[in-house]
């Protein structure tokens, strides 16, 4: 089966993978984006409660040391504290900011300013400080330093964690995405090779259901749709044959009659001239012997007999015409072209407002009878036409004998014709039927304002519709 | 009109004098204790930390203010402590002291008496549970009595008490040591021990609830009340100004209300020398 080529890109495969991958993977960042985010306040606001409730402590219990000034119990007690694992210096300062005990790692030059919040720390240490107060009396105040880097680690950790867990998420939707997706559109595939097929005339084709899903349905539909249509387009065809064979008929038929006129005008100039010919010769002979005997002794019979030379003159006269008219007897003489400048020099005479040139080119004397009549009749309509229909005032007539073909072209410079008017007349209609019998094409169209026939005979194996 | 202008000059001269002298005592004042600035008030652990701040931070304040002078509130972590920076450190400007230890003050440090609380005197106590056997000091014989600081006025009190009543305070009964007055009374009331000791005031402010649960079997001799008294680098006439507003607290709004958190009526210009009956009791602390 043959599908029409097409961009892998733009499979239906490709976006369904690549849209639902393309969303994971945007959902699945922005998630641990925000778990990232929500586990860093979650672990800074953690650190800040510890830390404020941790100086808190520290706060309220070393009112008493600070009030006593028992340094050493306060030094005692803060050694405990300092024990806390988040907690990196401790620094009690008197009324004074003096320090009285200070543990960890605590500045010796200036002490920090304090930090507002821990995700606004900028030095891995959040620095908070409390007061210390007995009752409402100020005794100084408690710094304390809270190291970030076990938040920092647990931060670290949730974030691989949940990185591990999006990528795991996206490598699996990937693989279920791509397993769906090659199933359906397989499926899908299917279907669409059983189209192109139908497409292309082959209306065997059946796909399989499979399962009774949508494209199951769809399978089961399009079958029924293909075994519909292939038995309309079986009948269409037998119609068309019918049709096809009934058109070759009234061809044939057509093409016999032509010939059997052809024939039957040959056949009666022929006649016309045997017969009739050698009477009115005959005729003319003896009326020209009466004329003269009679001459200069009886004028009537001279008369007489220069009336019936006369009368018989012009009767060959309209014989001759009509001999021409039916068969011109130069076409067989002189061949094609002299009897189409004859013909055209006549009619010419007849329709002097209109000037009408022949360029012949190429090997014109050896196209045989069928082609010659053919033309010869064809040029003889069209000029009919433009004396009917044209009004032109220049008629230019090519004909162009090449090796394999014959080509002719008339064209008039008249009122011409829209070349999509139905073709009523019967003068064209005989000009197409001549030309399809000599397997030849016919055309029609405009020339400028002018009507323009074109004309291709074949030369080489010249079979066309035998009668 | 020209006897009338001497006289009018005469009142003008008069009080810009008296002005001036005011201006100048102010000054002086200023010059006096400011260059002290700030002082340290010494308060003995009578109670705990943050009682002590509650009881004796505004009347630290109002004698700031008095003397335009910044005061502060310190103390020690006992009795101890307390006595040896008194004596041996000089470390606090002011001192409110217990009156044994004064009398070691003056002697050891040479502080200068100022004003003593205005009231008759102070007594230690013997209480027992209202529904004890325990009905007079011979009763607590093999018993077990809380008592405050051993180095404490009221223990010593109560200790001479037992001995003139025939009892080896070492021998013939247990005497538990606590850190506080309020913390010897509620021992005995939650039966931790027998009987508690202390000194009266301190029960006087005890909660009602826990006061009338008991009953005293009791009283000492009468001692001194409580000095304040101030170190002798602290010039004549800071100390001056010092005992000038201490006594003038109980004449002014302000000043009431510190002395009433206090637990005090006022102070009163007793002499030193009233102290000196408190030797024996004195001659018991080991200053060193």
């Amino acid at each position: 089966m043959k599908h029409a080529p097409f961009s892998f890109y733009f499979s239906l495969r490709f976006r369904l993978i690549a849209g639902v991958v393309v969303i994971e993977i945007v959902m699945l960042s922005l998630l641990v984006w925000s778990n990232i985010t929500i586990i860093h306040t979650t672990h800074a606001d953690r650190l800040q409660d510890t830390a404020n409730s941790l100086i808190e402590q520290i706060a309220d219990t070393s009112g008493s040391y600070m009030f006593e000034v028992d340094y050493a119990s306060l030094h005692d007690y803060l050694n405990k504290v300092i024990k806390h694992k988040e907690l990196s210096y401790v620094v009690v300062l008197d009324r004074d900011e003096n320090p009285v005990v200070s543990l960890g790692n605590a500045p010796t030059e200036q002490w920090p300013t304090v930090d507002l919040h821990p995700s606004e720390v900028d030095d891995a240490v959040f620095n908070t400080s409390r007061s210390i107060h007995v009752s409402v009396e100020p005794m100084g105040r408690v710094l304390a330093g809270f190291s970030l880097a076990q938040m920092e680690s647990a931060i670290h950790k949730a974030r691989v964690r949940g990185i591990v867990i999006a990528v795991s998420e996206i490598f699996l939707t990937v693989l279920a995405t791509v397993l769906i997706g090659l199933h359906l559109t397989r499926r899908l595939g299917v279907l669409a090779d059983a189209a192109g097929s139908v497409g292309a005339g082959d209306y065997s084709v059946i796909v399989p259901t499979e399962t009774a899903d949508e494209v199951g349905k769809t399978a089961a539909a399009f079958n029924r749709m293909v075994g519909e249509v292939s038995s309309r387009t079986r009948l269409l065809e037998r119609e068309e044959e019918k049709s096809r064979k009934l058109l070759a008929e009234n061809r044939r038929l057509v093409h016999a009659s032509l010939e059997v006129q052809e024939e039957e005008r040959k056949h009666l100039a022929r006649e016309l001239h045997d017969e009739l010919g050698q009477c009115i010769t005959a005729i003319q002979a003896d009326a020209e012997s009466i004329r003269d005997i009679s001459a200069g002794h009886d004028q009537r019979t001279e008369a007489s007999a220069g009336a019936i030379l006369e009368v018989s003159s012009r009767i060959y006269d309209v014989v001759h015409s009509m001999m021409t008219r039916l068969r011109p007897g130069i076409l067989d003489n002189l061949g094609l072209v002299a009897a189409l400048k004859d013909d055209i020099s006549v009619w010419m005479q007849r329709n002097p407002q209109t000037t009408c040139r022949l360029n012949t080119t190429g090997q014109l004397d050896k196209l045989g009878e069928r082609i010659n009549i053919a033309v010869y009749r064809i040029i003889q309509e069209c000029l009919t036409n433009v004396t009917k229909h044209a009004d032109a005032g220049n008629v230019t007539i090519d004909l162009t004998g090449e090796i394999d073909r014959l080509l002719l072209r008339i064209e008039d410079d008249g009122s011409g014709m829209p070349v999509t008017a139905p073709i009523g007349g019967l003068g064209l209609i005989g000009m197409r039927e001549r030309v399809e019998a000599l397997s030849g094409v016919f055309r029609t169209g405009m020339a400028g304002k002018g009507f323009l026939i074109e004309i291709t005979i074949p030369l080489q194996g010249r079979t066309g519709v035998q009668v | 009109m020209l006897k009338v202008i001497p006289f009018t000059r005469t009142c003008i001269a008069c009080s810009l004098l008296v002005v001036g002298l005011v201006n100048a005592a102010v000054d002086d004042e200023d010059a006096s204790c400011g260059r002290f600035a700030p002082l340290t008030f010494g308060f003995l652990p009578l109670v705990s930390s943050e009682k002590l701040v509650q009881r004796f931070a505004p009347l630290v304040h109002h004698l700031s203010t008095a003397l335009n002078t910044a005061i502060r509130i310190e103390t020690a972590p006992d009795f101890d402590a307390f006595i040896r920076r008194t004596n041996n450190a000089r470390r606090y400007d002011l001192l409110f002291t217990a009156p044994h230890l004064f009398y070691l003050a003056r002697q050891k440090a040479d502080y200068h008496f100022l004003v003593s609380v205005d009231a008759p005197g102070m007594s230690a106590i013997i209480v027992a549970p209202q529904q004890s056997r325990i009905n007079t000091i011979r009763d607590l014989a093999g018993r077990k009595l809380a008592t405050v600081d051993p180095m404490s006025l009221a223990t010593l009190l109560v200790r001479k008490q037992l001995e003139e009543n025939g009892l080896d305070p070492d021998t013939d009964l247990t005497l538990v040591s606590t850190p506080s007055h309020n913390a010897s009374l509620l021992s005995s009331y939650y039966g931790a021990t027998d009987a508690s000791s202390l000194m009266t005031p301190p029960f006087k402010v005890a909660s009602p609830r826990v006061r009338e649960s008991m009953k005293i079997i009791s009283v000492t001799e009468k001692t001194p009340h409580m000095p304040i008294s101030a170190g002798s680098w602290i010039d004549a006439g800071c100390r001056a100004d010092m005992k000038t507003a201490l006594l003038a607290m109980s004449s002014t709004a302000a000043g009431r209300d510190a002395l009433h958190e206090a637990g005090f009526k006022g102070f009163a210009p007793t002499s030193p020398e009233r102290y000196d009956s408190l030797i024996w009791a004195a001659e018991q602390i080991d200053t060193e």
